[in-house]
């Protein structure tokens, strides 16, 4: 007969053993074979089929869906409940993949028709067309890696409670690529290299597991009882950069939003981002309102943990739900507002007459995108910039839209705000039971440090194929471009992770820490860079 | 016992002497302590590369502008419009590089002791301290016996095995259970002990070795090499490519001699949709092609497309940029004779000539895609865009005199005079295949390969040696087997592991049931000492 002291020290570890190796990769298994299948029904149909969009929509729909069973599990444990989570979290991870695998083929159908229609006959090679051009392909692939790395983890019974928590996050890394748009975009002839496809697969790969690290890392600081009113005032700080940043600062100072304008281009594909930007009724306050309910959280949380005063602590509370309810109005506001914009024109002039200097603005943004010389730039004055803006005004006014993918990463990061404080006020509902539902310290440490290895490898991948990419494209494997430097970057995170572990011994809480501002650094890559820097990557 | 086991020990026993200044110093350089601060500097002086935009990159010029001369001036003082360049990156990087050294040399013969003195006894005390251990009772009465079962099982799960006697030293006790401690007695146990992935022990030093020649050949490409570019027209020879150099707002150009002449003998643009525009998004590849002469080699004809560079005496060459501006590589014409109306067609490329049945030669001299006469009467194009092609030509008919021609698209200009017909024949342009009128080529001389080099030892090393760390571990696994004074052998197994404990836990479960299933009795476990 066999003792092992360890099972009365940790009882918890056979509740998170592998019962049947080959039976715990079914879920993730039966995914992956599905969407073959799927996408071998959609090579035998045709473009008849299910669009990549539509399936990408059932797969948020299912990664929600999971999330919710996988949250009342925690709260009210259930198998059917749980059984329920993981098979949709499954069928969520095969409509997101078969999405993916769709939309190589629909690449492959659109540029092949174009090529027959002009007469050329040449059938490029099929990785030409693998969804790794653009951010919302990547956001497909993103999510797609979180969702099996959930999965994997899930083979575990302990670990399936992190679905909970990493399967929202796919939900809005898919919401936000619902945002930006799935237009094709027309291959810049550098992307079709063989190092395309393995440089954005580890990319995807690698920031899903990045993102489950975030998660345990979260889920850690609420186990080791980190006050859930901390975490309120950073998700509060989180929500409160992003109104004060969106709309080009103007919420906080001017108390309006103005969502960005598009101009469709001949032909179809990506529309033109127009240099100017309408302003929508009643979002602007609502923001503002949801400003001032996010500082009285973080004051009467600081009022809590400084003070111990139990009545901020109380009222905190109260204005915690009050800010989730004010941006969640602001946000129906935006989505009314950009949907029932149908007027533009008339709008944008009467905006212009009262405010002509973003005349000026608009015109120094078309300069700007005319990759003038300094020199060429100074020379240029502010009426000669108003001039330009008219002129574009003028020539373009009637073609001008409003749509929610003008400002996917606006929209999203609102969202993304939405959902922060969702979950704190999630955690501090009841929340002795969902610790206790939750992995032990222990575990969830060696979960962290694990995916952080993997994400720390996984980016070590990217950034050295990407690296040989450029070297054999354009002779040049390192020039710190800035989504190079970024991720470089996060790298460095980890890398410090993990010898604050070696050298300092710092696990658990530290550990947590590191992981969270490495994850941070991941997503300002994905996103940040792609859109408020310039770069060679500014694509995606 | 180990190495690491030992220095522990031993450090803690081991009263403060005063440490020399030296040793304080190389203590600090290579101290891991270090290196996570100045990875923690070299992030954020990244980040501020990121931030702000570098000199090198598109919108530099614009960013530029927009900034206030106080600005302009901090930055510039600070080096942040070029920081990866800065001295204090430089020698940070260099400073990172001395600490992994330093750090390497000084942990790695704790390291190298697991590989070659590895831990093959372990008291029974000491395996119960473990994380990982269980305790069974042999059903074989004979201690060798049982080892020899207990290794064979360890070699089942891959483990290496190795058997050694231990003698352990220990008080005497008394009848009643107390020790004696003016009598010492001996016991013989054998160990069985088993490892696998030793090697994993290095793999952090071959993640440093990696992370080195990627620094190392980086640096040699930068000291050694350079970029530079050069305009390639077909017709055209150069011995010579241009050098840009940033200084914030101004590129300054400098020629560069090259070893060989080059000669562009052809460019072509892969068009997805051939009636398009020649611009990036309407393209699948383009290819120049060159002919090389050089005094020492001879002549070699190279061929450079997307993603696929030549490579020659150091220098590789790659497609950068092609001219916005139309042109066509070739033109097919249709000439119809004013004196019987038949019709002749025929194809000339980019530069070339043909002899017509009759002995007429026509020279394709020029292309312009928007024909228009600039102000000084001659003909020109307003952009470059496919607007209104012609064909520029010089007609030689036999006997005759060369005569300047222009084959209009479709016949646009019939009614005007340039399109009249000429030498007998009306002349137009019936088809063309599109192309630019240059390509840029960019060119990376790299001498010593520092880059491959850097790149695909170093790189394809670190990713090797990552994999190695993180996917695999190095576990061992101990089992004390000894023969009590009541007769019955008891074992006592433990085992540790340096990463990937999670899995390990299941793995040591696993040998722990085998080896129970095994020799186990079902006498009970034995408690712990």
């Amino acid at each position: 007969m066999i003792f092992s002291l360890r099972f009365f020290m940790a009882k918890e570890i056979y509740d998170s053993e592998i019962v049947s190796p080959w039976r715990s990769y079914l879920p993730g298994m039966l995914a992956i074979i599905g969407a073959l299948v799927l996408l071998g029904a959609r090579i035998m149909i045709g473009d008849s089929f299910m669009s990549d969009g539509s399936l990408m929509m059932i797969a948020l729909a299912f990664y929600i869906l999971a999330a919710l069973f996988q949250i009342t599990n925690l709260y009210a444990p259930s198998e059917m409940a749980r059984r329920i989570g993981l098979v949709s979290a499954a069928v969520g991870v095969f409509f997101n993949l078969s999405s993916w695998l769709v939309r190589w083929v629909a690449a492959y159908d659109r540029e092949l028709a174009m090529l027959r229609d002009g007469g050329n006959m040449e059938t490029p090679w099929i990785f030409r067309y693998i969804p790794f051009a653009n951010l919302y392909d990547l956001s497909l692939a993103f999510a797609f890696g979180a969702g099996i790395a959930t999965l994997f983890l899930a083979r575990k019974k302990n670990y399936q409670t992190l679905a909970a928590f990493t399967l929202p996050l796919a939900a809005l890394i898919l919401t936000l690529a619902r945002f930006i748009g799935d237009e094709f975009i027309d291959l810049p002839p550098v992307l079709d290299s063989y190092w395309r496809p393995i440089h954005v697969g580890v990319a995807a790969l690698s920031y899903g597991v990045a993102l489950v690290c975030f998660a345990v890392a979260v889920i850690y600081l609420l186990k080791d009882r980190l006050k859930v009113e901390a975490m309120a005032i950073w998700a509060s700080i989180f929500s409160l950069s992003v109104i004060g940043t969106i709309s080009k600062f103007s919420v906080l100072t001017e108390g309006v939003y103005r969502a960005g304008l598009f101009l469709p281009v001949d032909g179809g594909g990506k529309p033109f981002s127009a240099p100017f930007r309408l302003e929508l009724p009643m979002v602007g306050p609502a923001l503002v309102v949801a400003a001032v309910l996010g500082v009285a959280v973080i004051v009467s949380f600081l009022l809590y943990l400084y003070n111990n005063s139990e009545a901020g602590r109380k009222i905190g509370h109260v204005f915690l739900k009050l800010f989730f309810v004010a941006q969640i109005v602001a946000i129906g506001l935006l989505v009314h507002g950009i949907r029932s914009a149908d007027d533009v024109l008339p709008r944008l002039q009467e905006q212009l007459a009262a405010e002509p200097a973003q005349y000026v603005i608009a015109g120094r943004a078309l300069a700007e995108r005319q990759n003038l010389t300094v020199a060429e730039i100074t020379s240029i004055s502010p009426i000669q910039f108003e001039q330009m803006g008219r002129s574009f005004l003028q020539s373009n006014g009637d073609a001008l839209y409003a749509s929610l993918n003008t400002n996917p990463v606006e929209v999203a990061g609102l969202i993304t705000g939405v959902a922060g404080i969702f979950f704190v006020i999630l955690f501090a509902f009841r929340t002795e039971r969902l610790i206790e539902a939750l992995p032990s310290l222990e575990s969830l440490d060696e979960l962290m440090y694990l995916t952080a290895s993997l994400a720390f490898a996984g980016l070590a991948m990217l950034l050295i194929t990407g690296a040989i990419w450029a070297n054999e494209s354009w002779g040049r494997p390192w020039g710190f471009d800035s989504k190079e430097t970024g991720a470089l970057v996060a790298w460095l995170t980890y890398a410090a992770f993990l010898h604050t572990r070696i050298s300092r011994g710092w696990k658990g809480r530290s550990s947590a820490y590191f992981a969270i501002v490495g994850f941070l650094l991941v997503i300002f890559t994905y996103l940040g860079v792609s859109y408020l820097l310039p770069g060679l990557h500014s694509y995606a | 016992m180990s190495a690491s086991e030992e220095t522990i020990i031993r450090e803690g026993a081991t009263r403060r002497r005063s440490v020399p200044l030296t040793k304080k110093v190389l203590d600090l350089l290579s101290s891991v302590r270090l290196g996570v601060v100045l990875i923690c500097i070299l992030v954020v002086l990244s980040m501020i590369g990121m931030l702000i935009v570098q000199q090198n990159v598109n919108g530099f010029d614009a960013y530029f502008a927009s900034l206030t001369p106080a600005e302009r001036y901090v930055y510039a003082r600070l080096g942040f419009f070029d920081i990866y360049h800065s001295w204090y990156f430089n020698f940070l990087l260099l400073f990172l590089s001395l600490n992994i050294v330093l750090a390497s040399i000084e942990r790695f013969p704790q390291a190298w002791s697991y590989i070659v003195k590895p831990k093959l006894t372990a008291t029974k005390a000491w395996l119960l301290s473990r994380k990982y251990n269980s305790s069974v009772v042999s059903n074989i009465e004979n201690e060798g016996v049982t080892a020899e079962a207990v290794s064979n099982i360890f070699k089942q799960h891959g483990y290496a095995t190795t058997t050694s006697t231990t003698t352990m030293m220990s008080y005497a006790t008394d009848e009643e259970g107390n020790r004696d401690y003016n009598r010492m007695e001996s016991k013989d146990a054998i160990v069985v002990f088993g490892q696998r992935g030793k090697w994993n022990r290095l793999g952090a030093y071959i993640v440093h070795i990696s992370l080195l020649t990627l620094f190392l050949g980086h640096f040699v490409a930068l000291q050694t090499g350079f970029d530079a570019d050069v305009r390639m027209v077909p017709g055209d020879s150069t011995d010579q490519i241009q050098m840009i150099r940033f200084e914030l707002d101004k590129k300054e150009k400098f020629n560069v001699q090259l070893p060989f002449t080059m000669t562009c003998t052809d460019i072509e643009q892969k068009l997805i949709d051939p009636r398009g525009s020649i611009s990036v998004t309407n393209t699948l590849d383009w290819r120049t092609q060159l002919r090389i002469d050089d005094p020492e080699y001879g002549v070699t004809i190279a061929d450079v497309s997307m993603n696929n560079p030549f490579s020659y005496r150091g220098f590789r060459f790659f497609q950068a940029e092609a001219s916005r501006i139309g042109y066509a590589r070739s033109i097919q014409l249709e000439l119809e004779s004013q004196e019987d109306g038949a019709s002749q067609s025929y194809r000339i490329p980019r530069l070339g000539s043909i002899t017509t049945d009759d002995g007429m030669v026509i020279e394709y001299d020029e292309f312009l895609p928007d024909f228009v006469f600039g102000p000084d009467g001659r003909p020109d194009t307003r952009s470059g865009e496919y607007n209104n092609p012609v064909a520029v030509l010089s007609v030689t008919p036999k006997g005759g005199e060369r005569t300047r021609v222009f084959a209009f698209e479709g016949g646009r200009a019939d009614n005007l005079p340039v399109g009249a017909p000429k030498v007998g024949y009306k002349w137009k342009l019936a088809e063309y295949e599109k192309s630019p009128f240059f390509h840029v080529l960019s060119i990376k001389y790299d001498p010593y390969s520092g880059a491959f080099i850097a790149w695909y030892f170093g790189g394809f090393g670190l990713m090797f040696a990552l994999s190695f760390v993180f996917f695999f571990s190095h576990r061992r696994v101990w089992a004390y087997i000894r023969k009590g004074d009541d007769g019955k052998v008891e074992l006592v197994l433990g085992g540790d592991t340096n990463r990937n404990h999670g899995s390990f836990e299941q793995k040591f479960d696993r040998l722990s049931k085998d080896i129970n299933d095994g020799v186990g009795s079902e006498a009970g476990p034995v408690a712990k000492e």
